[in-house]
């Protein structure tokens, strides 16, 4: 066994070897880290192995994760000694410990640019590596031009010539000014007829960083690529060192395929000719051997080729051929063969039109769904669901159905999606769609979205011969022992509906339904019960002639909640009772829900989003980008039932004005009543959704019934946008339709729950559309957070008049780093942004961010995800330090105590993980009601510093939407901003909701929100905009 | 671009860990945690990527390679190919290979600086610096 050459560093690692556990591995470093702590402080003594032997124990104890936070001074000394063994350490450990922005690295720019200048071989290597790794925009701005120089001088070796090109692309990359174009684009060609191979591979790099910015500019180095291609392909002076299993340079030939697809065609017919002979040969002279490395090299290369067939948009013979190759390759041995075949047949069938191709791989790829590799059953789940049409539907979606009660878990909720979008796209009758969806919802009722069940009652609604089939399977469903709740509602909507339909059936007279649908009443949420409530009022007013003993058991119920917490449920029940006590005016007031205008679907444009999620910034993936929405915006005017599509307006019965005015002065009280029903916005989104589904039906109606004309529309309206998921745009007239908007712009996915979701982790999207994606990486610590945003253009032509403005609240200091103006094609520039966290409080800062994309001025106001659960450090304690603590707080302001009604009802362990997500470590046991839950926390800001936060929850297992919190903390407005936050989590849970921009601190309680609680809150104001 | 490269250990310990993007120390042990969970809950004989979003963020994917008693991942953005990767961290295998004759996880250990310059030959700032192992450990030689 080699031995490093310092002993004293192999010795320190034994010692840590030796450590059984954690904590003696933590004391022998701690003791390391004083010992080198004590031998920095006077230096004097310290030779230069002793210090070069220091630095390395101090990046071996980095590496086991411990912060070394001094001595990057010695580090960052070292590269200026004199001798190679310590210049080296200097280099290598400066750049693993310190980051580019780091004051130290400043200092050695001058001796890094003597050493890069400089006639030393091996010390231009160790810096042009350093600046290669952390180099920042200082570096590129004074050590560019040396570093070309290295890159085409002929006197260099190969050895610094390579690292000078890749050198050159990190430079390039901080500061995109430092390669003039003009001058460089003819050197650039001239570095691709290098013979060295080393050299040329690092110079594809560069070419490719260059292109992906300004293809124009690099035209002269198209057709050196093919030369490159050629000349590997049919192995010409390709040395032996470079042959890696009997393949010319896999990498450089990806490299070079890779540089091609960044020019958007190939237009001269003799370049075009050699390049599809090379791809020809590729693609043909591949075979799947015994070598597994042999194997990864040669599809390494064939795989990019395929890709580069895709974006030349080859004849569809080639096409042909590529499918033919992909099929083989998703039923090989070979795991890494067949997943890459599934992820390119994916892709293929967004760029060309291969489907009919594809499809005799049906067979084959449902097998894949079982492949004992979760990511080869992802694959084959995307390309299934990309594959299929109205031909394969009904046998994909039956598959997806049946794998669904062994998928992970991890994947259910993505495949019920999937199954509910295919089965409603493809359906070739609508019975078998509503048998699917009903499946879905028994198998998977927890995966299943909102989204999905209010789409199936949209359907049955709007055909009518699909009416008493759907009535009469939610029949079937309600006598299965234990069923899903949301297979409750939608049961309950569709009987209610259209229970009447199935009279003469056995088990379907009106009191058999209303009998076994209240079975279900005493274990279902608030949000069922509303249902449930209009369920009962619409059976009353089918049962003709009325049962008299069936009207007083339902208006018993409609007594007992009419004092019910709910402010919802209450509401509701005071409503119907009086609404049915009308006798034949009730029969037009619940009458039938009109049918829904036609539109998009909300599932698929969630599915859409879902999709360009992972948006890959190449030009394939661009294109197949512009395609899936041409799709979509086919699917969308195909009418679902032959009915042409009506406008809004034309479904609202609206009373005239005159005769609405008239009933106004006689009965007024009552269309208060009504005028605040469609108004209250009183759940928060999921629930909102179903308010205003189901706040038309009591409204809807002719001029008899007390209706102000603005709520009937501006009801419908919300019901449209709400289920649509695009902003709700309340206007008087509503008679825009919902599909045109002003601004012309859209953003992939729902701008909301992309921040919900980065409240509770630290990084990912947090906006999209079309042209630019920002994305954001967090890292917190203690009252500081330092964020990144990451402004990607996805266009082949530059985003310019950029700009961010950050609108934070007062207990925030936000500074934001110098945004550029322009970002260039393809390219993503990181803007750091550092947050201090002053004192407790749940305002949200904003981002306002702006840029202009050819025409088009776009303007987006974004919550950025400083919240202050990020200023929360989870701790444990123990029942000894928890109850002195928890007595010693005694009563408010400090200890404050609620009772929260109208909670989400969530088992006990889920909301133990719930707070556990926010970072409320919660203590299992040590509250001695198993009923309660006990959890602690540490918030920091700069005002109160570290302060413990204790918090205890005490359910109440008879009534589950209520519960006791109490929470304590040292400081009285933390103890109330932490309350309202908890508050607000238990009560909204954020889920795949297409609501309109929730605000953040909407009111947790079923209370209508008044407008001045909010305005206070700028996230909140803002969010309303967006 | 490659983002980071790790080497860890069949039960987690961090061997060799670079990242390309600086990442705070915390960041950095919890990214070769999740890592961890990932491939240690994974079969021998499937393929050797993992689906990688969500933990590193948008546009990520990882490859890996188990062999003996360690793990040689690779994590790195949609503009490398996942293959060419994976022949990559062959080659940095193969290298380590020539260097320590028949190299077992031990080498490794006590090899720590000599791991970081043979690395450095071979990714250079996210980039693919050098394919050919021969090279490789040329450059190793001439630096000592």
């Amino acid at each position: 066994m080699a031995m490093t050459g310092m002993r004293g560093l192999s010795v320190f690692i034994s010692d840590i070897r030796n450590c059984q556990n954690k904590e003696q591995e933590r004391l022998r470093v701690d003791k390391e880290l004083g010992n080198i702590r004590t031998r920095f402080k006077n230096e004097k003594g310290l030779t230069p192995y002793e210090k070069k032997k220091y630095v390395w124990k101090m990046l071996y104890i980095y590496m086991l994760g411990y912060d070394v936070d001094f001595g990057h001074m010695e580090a960052v000394s070292l590269i200026s000694a004199p001798k190679y063994p310590e210049k080296q350490v200097g280099y290598i450990v400066t750049s693993s410990l310190l980051n580019e922005n780091h004051d130290f690295l400043r200092l050695a720019i001058n001796t890094v640019r003597n050493d890069i200048i400089g006639r030393n071989e091996t010390f231009q290597c160790l810096a042009l590596t350093m600046v290669g790794n952390i180099g920042g925009r200082e570096f590129a701005e004074s050590l560019a031009p040396d570093v070309q120089k290295l890159l085409i001088s002929s006197s260099c070796r190969p050895l610094v010539r390579k690292k000078a090109a890749l050198c050159l692309l990190r430079l390039y990359r901080k500061n995109p000014d430092v390669v003039n174009v003009d001058g460089w684009a003819d050197r650039m060609a001239q570095l691709l007829d290098e013979r060295d191979l080393g050299v040329l591979t690092s110079s594809t790099s560069l070419l490719v960083a260059l292109v992906s910015n300004n293809h124009e500019a690099y035209w002269s180095c198209l057709q050196k690529c093919v030369k490159i291609l050629e000349r590997l392909a049919r192995n010409q002076d390709v040395p032996q060192e470079y042959t890696y299993y009997g393949i010319p340079s896999p990498w450089l030939q990806v490299k070079t395929m890779r540089a091609l697809q960044y020019f958007p065609t190939i237009e001269d017919p003799n370049i075009r000719r050699s390049l599809f002979e090379v791809l020809q040969r590729i693609l043909m002279g591949t075979d799947v051997v015994k070598n597994v490395n042999k194997n990864n090299a040669s599809h390494a290369v064939l795989f990019e080729a395929l890709a580069l067939v895709m974006h030349l948009d080859a004849e569809k013979e080639m096409m042909s051929q590529c499918v033919a190759l992909l099929g083989k390759f998703i039923a090989v041995r070979e795991p890494n063969i067949r997943y890459l075949g599934l992820e390119n047949m994916t892709r293929m069938l967004r760029v060309t039109d291969v489907q009919d191709v594809i499809k005799r791989h049906q067979a084959q790829i449902i097998t894949s769904l079982k492949d004992p590799d979760i990511s080869i059953r992802k694959r084959a789940l995307d390309l299934l669901y990309g594959m299929c049409d109205v031909s394969n539907a009904k046998d994909i979606v039956e598959e997806l159905l049946q794998y669904l009660s062994s998928a992970d878990f991890a994947m259910r909720e993505e495949l019920s999606l999937k199954a509910a979008i295919l089965a409603e796209k493809f359906a070739p009758d609508l019975s078998w769609y509503v048998d699917v969806i009903l499946q879905l919802i028994d198998k998977a009722g927890d995966f299943v979205s909102d989204d999905i069940w209010f789409r199936v009652v949209q359907f049955v609604t709007n055909n009518e011969d699909l009416q008493p089939y759907a009535a009469a399977k939610a029949r079937e469903y309600l006598d299965k022992p234990a069923i899903h709740e949301t297979m409750v509602k939608v049961s309950a909507y569709l009987l209610g509906e259209f229970g009447h339909l199935l009279a003469r059936r056995s088990g379907c007279s009106p009191r058999e339904l209303f009998s076994i649908i209240h079975e279900k009443l005493p274990t279902v949420s608030t949000a069922t019960i509303c249902i449930l409530l209009s369920t009962y009022a619409k059976i009353l007013m089918h049962t003709q002639p009325p049962d008299p003993e069936l009207q007083n058991q339902i208006w018993a119920i409609f007594n007992k909640y009419e004092s019910c917490i709910d402010a919802e449920i209450q509401q509701r029940a005071v409503e119907y009772f009086a609404l049915s006590r009308k006798g034949a005016a009730l029969m037009d007031i619940l009458a039938e829900m009109p049918k829904f205008p036609e539109r998009q679907s909300a599932l698929i444009k969630k599915a859409e989003d879902t999709e360009t999620d992972a948006a890959e910034q190449s030009a394939i993936r661009l294109r197949a980008q512009q395609q899936t929405s041409n799709a979509l915006v086919v699917t969308d005017q195909r009418p679902a039932n032959g009915t042409p599509p009506v406008t809004q307006l034309s479904l609202v019965k609206v009373p005239s004005m005159a005769s609405n005015a008239d009933h106004n002065s006689r009965d007024q009280g009552l269309t208060e009543a009504n005028g605040t029903l469609s108004i209250v916005d009183p759940q928060p989104p999921p629930a909102d959704l179903l308010g205003d589904l189901l706040g038309t039906l009591a409204i809807e109606g002719p001029p008899g019934a007390s209706v102000q004309p603005g709520d009937g529309i501006q009801s419908e309206h919300n019901v449209i946008s709400g289920l649509e998921g695009l902003p709700n745009e309340v206007d008087g007239t509503a008679i825009v339709p919902v599909e045109e908007h002003t601004n012309s712009i859209q953003p992939i996915g729902n701008t909301a729950e992309r921040f919900h979701s980065l409240c509770s982790k630290d990084s990912g999207v947090l906006y999209e559309d079309p042209y630019i994606q920002i994305g954001i990486k967090a890292e917190w610590r203690a009252h500081h957070g330092r964020l990144v945003l990451f402004l990607g253009n996805k266009n082949t032509s530059p985003l310019v008049s950029v700009q961010a403005v950050i609108l934070p609240p007062s207990h925030l200091k936000m500074e934001l780093s110098l945004v550029p103006e322009t970002i260039p094609p393809r390219a993503q520039v990181q803007c750091p942004l550092e947050v201090v966290n002053l004192r407790p409080s749940r305002d949200i800062a904003v981002l306002d961010f702006s840029y202009k994309f050819g025409t088009n001025m776009v303007n987006v106001k974004l919550r950025l995800p400083a919240v202050l659960n990020k200023f929360l450090q989870p701790i444990s304690v123990s029942p000894d330090e928890f109850f002195p603590q928890w007595r010693s707080l005694s009563g408010p302001p400090l200890k404050l105590q609620e009772v929260v009604r109208g909670v989400r009802v969530l088992p006990l362990l889920e909301m133990a993980n719930l707070f556990n997500s926010f970072r409320l470590m919660v203590s299992p046991g040590l509250d001695p009601n198993p009923n309660n839950l006990v959890a602690s926390t540490t918030f920091y800001s700069e005002n109160t510093r570290a302060m413990l936060c204790l918090l205890r929850i005490e359910t109440d297992p008879a009534d589950r939407t209520q519960l006791r919190m109490t929470i304590a903390s040292g400081d009285p407005t933390l103890t109330f901003e932490l309350k309202e936050f908890i508050k607000e989590q238990l009560v909204y849970i954020p889920t795949a909701s297409h609501a309109p921009a929730p605000t953040a601190t909407a009111p947790p309680v079923a209370q209508p929100p008044s407008t001045s609680t909010a305005s206070n809150d700028p996230g909140a104001l803002l969010a309303g905009l967006l | 671009m490659i983002r980071a490269v790790m080497v860890m250990n069949t039960q987690g310990k961090p061997r060799l860990t670079k990242f390309y993007d600086f990442q705070s120390v915390e960041k950095q042990q919890e990214l070769i945690r999740s890592v961890f969970g990932v491939l240690c809950s994974r079969a021998e004989n499937v393929s050797n990527f993992v689906d990688f979003d969500s933990i590193f963020g948008p546009d990520t994917r990882l490859v890996y390679k188990h062999l003996a008693t360690l793990y040689f991942v690779f994590v790195f953005d949609s503009s490398e190919n996942e293959l060419a990767m994976l022949d990559l961290i062959q080659v940095f295998v193969e290298t380590l290979d020539k260097c320590f004759k028949n190299v077992c996880e031990l080498d490794i250990v006590f090899n720590y600086t000599k791991m970081h310059s043979i690395l450095d030959e071979i990714v250079f700032g996210g980039q693919v610096l050098e394919t050919s192992s021969a090279e490789v450990i040329k450059a190793v030689k001439s630096i000592g």
